[in-house]
């Protein structure tokens, strides 16, 4: 004879029969979001913890991989993107290599930041970095220490990049101000001061 | 005999020519004693760093790392590059432009502006890859390209995060304890030596260096330890990026933990123009944080 599985407590019950729950501040289109962009099924994890265990970050940090993709399966948008340690994942790909269920929990975190990012959450550095490259064309450019022991080697004091041809600088700054990327990096850091 | 080498467009990146510019003079050098020519990829830029860029908006990414390649595809010529940050910019957005129609028109639209078009006719390799492979160079004619062998040097690899992870979008086989570097060592003749945990990330990337520098070095640190433990004489690896982390990180190091190591960092390039018998001179050693000199009293 079948036994009808039911809790006591009928709100309770009611709450756990509708599969589809959530909590009341989560965002299903996160979720979804998250998927889109880092293109991963991040709805297969099994939180089984492996990127957890696999992660150099976590033993020196309250960064905790597995718990950013169980947040993003509930929709917890708020939650992820506004946490500090969302910034703390070196990209390794050591997660990504030993997830069973060949998920790429690096890049639902890469899918994360950049939706912080479209909502201004974004460390400064990476702003920084944007600014050098709109100026220069390098992240990190040339500097006259470097130049004279270039001439030492018997290199040319710039490289054979933007350095030595600038005229490709308007090309590079076209593409980041298609995305306004300049833009809201100065606004930004400004807003920050 | 210039005219039988393989020639690729050498992708320069920004901490080689602009931080550790004696690995993009050993570079040059070095690949043309194994048959490689190096030839200038006039006008690259910043790859631009996966960290940064991938973090904040991967379309911007995705579009700047194709100049870079298409750059290459109007000299008719595959890339060749010396770091493991350039390889993720420059060889997966090649590879996912190549497969992914919408990406690559998505991209196309944005260089349109600027009259360039991704075409999707070129390969990108890491020089490590190409010295490894047989039918290009292999590890018997890197041994026989050397005049000074390193022996006695007692070298840990790093091999990085971004040349083979995530290992089922690339094509180098095991991420978990790979050895073709190490033969790559070896042919020098050098002693590679085996550490714990030796595919931990070095603690720099994906912008962790800039956001949390103490975090990063403190990944850093545990590799240091692990290296010291077996007691080698180097570290090499075949990333800038990485190099940064460990030679200057250990300055930084010292100053926040007050540990020391005091273990040299060589990027592979710069090991085999030590063993090609190039001086130390000739490859800046002394710009390197790290004071190199025990290392090469070793070997000299
Ligand atoms: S390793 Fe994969 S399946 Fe396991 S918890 Fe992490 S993301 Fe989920
Ligand atoms: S990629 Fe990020 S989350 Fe994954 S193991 Fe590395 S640091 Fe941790």
């Amino acid at each position: 004879m079948a036994v009808k599985k039911d809790y006591k407590d009928q709100n309770l019950a009611e709450k756990l029969r509708d599969r589809k729950y959530y909590a009341p501040d989560s965002n299903p289109e996160f979720l979804k979001e998250v998927e889109n962009i880092g293109q991963t099924a991040a709805h297969m994890c099994y939180q089984c913890g492996t990127c957890t265990g696999s992660c150099p970050s976590a033993p020196r940090s309250s960064y905790r991989i597995r718990l950013f993709m169980r947040k993003a399966v509930l929709g917890l948008e708020e939650e992820c993107l506004t946490d500090p340690d969302l910034w703390l994942c070196t990209t390794c790909y050591s997660c990504t290599d030993r997830c069973p269920r060949d998920l790429a929990p690096t890049d639902a975190i890469m899918a994360m930041r950049n939706l912080a990012f479209k909502r201004d959450i974004v460390p400064r550095n990476f702003l920084q970095t944007v600014q050098l490259i709109y100026k220069s064309g390098h992240g990190v450019p040339n500097n006259d220490a470097n130049r004279a022991a270039r001439k030492k080697l018997g290199l040319e004091e710039e490289p054979e990049t933007t350095h030595k041809y600038p005229e490709y600088l308007p090309g590079i700054r076209k593409i980041l101000d298609h995305y306004r990327l300049k833009e809201n990096a100065d606004r930004i850091l400004a807003e920050g001061e | 005999m210039s005219g039988n080498n393989h020639q690729y467009a050498f992708f320069l990146g920004c901490i080689a020519p602009n931080r550790y510019p004696g690995i993009e003079a050993a570079a040059i050098r070095t690949s043309k004693n194994v048959g490689i020519d190096l030839l200038p990829l006039k006008g690259a830029s910043c790859c631009p760093a996966p960290g940064a860029f991938g973090s904040i908006d991967l379309n911007v990414w995705y579009a700047m790392a194709a100049r870079n390649v298409v750059l290459a595809e109007q000299m008719g010529m595959d890339i060749a590059l010396v770091c493991n940050g350039c390889y993720k910019s420059i060889w997966e957005v090649n590879h996912k432009l190549k497969h992914n129609d919408e990406l690559r028109d998505g991209v196309n639209e944005v260089l349109k502006e600027i009259d360039m078009e991704f075409k999707g006719t070129v390969d990108v390799w890491h020089l490590a890859e190409l010295y490894y492979d047989p039918e290009i160079v292999g590890v018997k004619k890197i041994a026989d390209s050397i005049t000074r062998p390193l022996t006695g040097a007692k070298i840990a690899v790093h091999y990085g995060c971004h040349l083979m992870k995530p290992g089922k979008e690339r094509h180098f086989g095991d991420t978990e304890n790979p050895m073709w570097i190490e033969e790559l060592v070896a042919a020098l003749g050098a002693e590679p030596v085996q550490y714990r945990n030796k595919m931990q990330c070095c603690g720099a990337g994906g912008g962790v260096r800039g956001y949390d520098l103490a975090h990063a070095l403190d990944i850093t640190n545990e590799k240091m330890i692990n290296m010291q433990d077996v007691g080698v004489d180097a570290v090499t690896e075949v990333c800038p990026f990485c190099q940064l982390q460990f030679d200057r990180g250990q300055i930084e190091i010292k100053e926040k933990f007050g540990a020391e190591y005091g273990i040299p960092v060589l990027h592979y390039n710069e090991l085999l123009g030590l063993a090609q018998g190039m001086s130390p001179d000739e490859l800046a050693l002394d710009l390197h944080a790290i004071d190199v000199e025990p290392f090469l009293k070793k070997i000299l």
